[in-house]
């Protein structure tokens, strides 16, 4: 394990680290365009130039390897104008169009520059023209003239994506980055290029020009597009309504470094599957008078449905309820379901997957087919028996009462069966078919606002934070439980918090506090 | 000049013999390209392709170095072709007058071929190696240097009286 010197710090690493990562290891950024720590090295931008005692010339940072007894300077005076001299060569034939530009406020040439720029350009000659904003695929965006040439994004579809859609083409300052003639970036992955470019080269269609980045408050998620839990940044509208955006709060979703589960990734599916959060939400309790289901107040759409959940209990007893829970839940809405459905009342007919719900697209990436975030968290809490044979008894009527968390079930087979329920009560986030023909409807809040827990298909329970309020009078799930008990005359903690700390024996924070996810051998066990 | 591409037989036992002097498949790529360029005289899609997959490597790997080097060309050349250069030396020495003078005469801009088919011309924009000869072109590879407007029209009457003469 070598152990050398960086800025008059001692650092000891392991073998064959380089030295912009045992620079990172006691909090030197060097800068860095090319260098990307999920692809391989190219050594194109010279930016990360470094001073090396005994090497006669600077050093790339990026492709070194730590020797015992370097000694290396980030900061010298030769470093600092090699420093600058790159990014003079860098913007030589770039457009300086930051006004318009998306990447503008998380752009690092704007970054860097700012640190080591000229700032007295030198340069008279014309600029090289070459095409700007043309859309290379469905999410993507390609600005040539703000391209830098560092290769990221065709290392990215050469090595990860393994699509090889893009290249370098040309020579000299007439280089440029394309698409292969026939092809389109449009590999499942493909949004992955817009946060690797440091620049604003590759840019997001769907969020050109639908909000200042300095505008966006970013919160700690987890997607739910599937059972892999990858980690994700919820952005959002933070200290200004973006006027342009019609209103939506989330903004965009970019991926959250986690090396045991997504890396830098996440897959398009995930990274633009956030318009649920904002669109067809359910936004107040309903109860259908007569025929039609009309807005009502919290407290008497759960009176009703604590008093039809009574009567069905008086008459038939615990099998007189039926529940089907979702995995779409948090762990701690399944666990206040659980000690209120099954703990408490008693209750034989509680399932929690549907059996008929259509597969995702899967790979041997990220992509799993389960397109619920929280499959193991059901299976792990002890949820079993699926949505069918609930769905049966309340058909034949045995079931008087339903409660349905957040699943679709009115299509085909299942929407049969769901006709013939005789009061059906349905808690979910958005509006479909299955809410529609509910008696009752009990807006829920989504991941994005609301606190807890997820378990991934591994087993790694994964916290997600509130980054916005439940929309309209939706509430928390948990909070909706607690209130469906009270009016049971059961007691039952409303807080995920609570509901956690009584689970796992450590808050929530703590949870988080290690910055990834629980892994499942080491994790506190249920 | 067909839609698919394939070497010829003699050219599949060249292409072989190439590969055995590389460690990796890719490394074939430049002679490789050069085998395809002779054989065609430029480089199509549909070659680029036949290469990636002799070679096993993504298309667009091909592409990139195809557009590279501007010894390869991706267009059908005339019979003759010229590589005039405007690299520095050549430029600062009159390579503008060489280019006017090429397109009057053959009467086709710089990456055109005349209706004939006999001839097409391109700029260089990247330095050919010849600065001592500065303004030169290339006449089928063959170095012409120390250009002026007489000596290019010389030089374009003589080729056409050795294809006269018959070869
Ligand atoms: S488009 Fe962006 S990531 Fe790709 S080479 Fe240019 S600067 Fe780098």
């Amino acid at each position: 394990m070598p152990t050398l010197t960086i800025d008059g710090q001692e650092v000891t690493v392991d073998a064959g680290t380089t030295v912009i990562q045992a620079a990172e290891q006691i909090g030197i950024n060097i800068p860095r365009y090319c260098y990307h720590p999920g692809l391989s090295l190219a050594g194109r931008c010279r930016m990360c130039l470094v001073e090396i005692e005994t090497f006669p010339n600077l050093q790339i940072a990026c492709y070194t390897r730590a020797q015992d007894e370097m000694v290396v300077s980030t900061t010298s005076e030769r470093v600092l104008s090699a420093r600058q001299s790159m990014l003079e060569f860098l913007l030589s034939n770039h457009p300086l169009d930051c006004p318009v530009c998306d990447q503008s406020g998380e752009c690092d040439l704007q970054n860097f520059y700012m640190d080591h720029g000229q700032y007295q350009s030198r340069f008279l000659e014309n600029k090289v023209k070459k095409k700007k904003a043309f859309p290379i695929g469905p999410h993507v965006i390609l600005d040539q003239e703000r391209c830098i040439l560092c290769t990221r994004c065709v290392r990215f579809t050469e090595e990860v994506s393994k699509s090889n859609e893009l290249g370098v083409f040309n020579r000299g300052s007439r280089s440029v980055i394309d698409l292969y003639p026939t092809k389109s970036l449009d590999n499942p992955y493909s949004g992955n290029v817009i946060d690797i470019c440091p620049v604003g080269a590759l840019t997001e269609r769907e969020f050109r020009f639908k909000c200042r980045v300095w505008y966006l408050a970013s919160q700690e998620s987890i997607c739910t597009g599937c059972s892999r839990g990858c980690n994700i940044s919820l952005d959002y509208n933070g200290s200004r309504r973006a006027y342009k955006a019609g209103g939506r709060r989330v903004m965009r979703i970019k991926p959250r470094y986690n090396p045991d589960i997504n890396k830098w990734w996440i897959c398009d599916e995930g990274r633009f599957g956030y318009g649920f959060i904002d669109t067809d939400r359910i936004e107040t309790p309903m109860q259908r008078t007569t025929s039609d289901l009309e807005p009502s107040d919290w407290d008497p759409a759960l009176a009703r449905v604590a008093e039809t959940v009574k009567a069905a209990y008086s008459e038939k007893g615990a099998n007189g309820v039926g529940v089907i829970v979702s995995p779409q839940l948090s762990n701690e809405e399944l666990l206040a379901c659980r000690e209120l459905f099954v703990e408490k009342m008693k209750l034989t007919n509680v399932a929690a997957l549907n059996p008929w719900e259509e597969p995702g697209e899967a790979d041997d990436f990220l992509r799993n087919a389960d397109r619920n975030p929280n499959t193991k968290g059901v299976e792990d809490l002890g949820y079993s028996g699926d949505a069918k044979a609930v769905l049966e008894k309340a058909a034949e009527g045995e079931i008087e009462v339903l409660i349905i968390f957040r699943h679709n079930l009115a299509d085909g087979e299942a929407g049969k069966l769901l006709e013939k329920a005789k009061f059906v009560v349905y808690v979910g986030t958005n509006w479909n078919a299955t809410a529609e023909r509910a008696h009752v409807v009990l807006p829920g809040a989504t991941h994005a606002e609301k606190d807890g827990t997820f378990t991934n298909f591994e087993g790694r329970v994964q916290r997600f934070k509130q980054a916005l309020l439940p929309i309209g009078d939706s509430r928390n799930d948990s909070q909706i439980i607690s209130e469906m008990a009270a009016k049971l005359g059961y007691s039952l903690p409303a807080s995920a918090d609570e509901i956690f700390e009584a689970w796992k024996g450590i808050s929530l924070d703590e949870l988080s506090g290690s910055g990834s996810s629980v892994d499942p051998d080491t994790a506190v066990q249920a | 000049m067909s839609a698919s591409f394939e070497f010829t037989p003699e050219n599949k036992k060249r292409f072989e013999e190439i590969l055995r002097r590389y460690p990796t498949k890719r490394a074939a790529m430049l002679p490789s390209l050069h085998l395809t360029q002779e054989q065609e005289g430029y480089i199509s899609p549909e070659a680029e392709q036949y290469i990636a997959d002799l070679l096993e490597v993504p298309v667009v790997d091909v592409r990139e170095v195809v557009s590279f080097y501007t010894m390869f060309t991706r267009n059908p050349l005339g019979k003759h072709h010229i590589r005039v250069c405007e690299s520095l030396s050549c430029w600062v020495r009159g390579s503008d007058e060489v280019k006017e003078t090429l397109e009057k005469e053959l009467g086709v801009e710089s990456g055109g071929i005349t209706e004939d088919g006999e001839y097409s011309w391109e700029v260089i924009p990247d330095c050919l190696g010849a600065c001592e000869l500065a303004p030169m072109l290339q006449l089928d590879g063959y170095f012409e240097g120390n250009l002026t407007r007489e000596k290019v029209v010389e030089l374009l009457k003589k080729q056409a009286a050795s294809k006269t003469s018959g070869k």
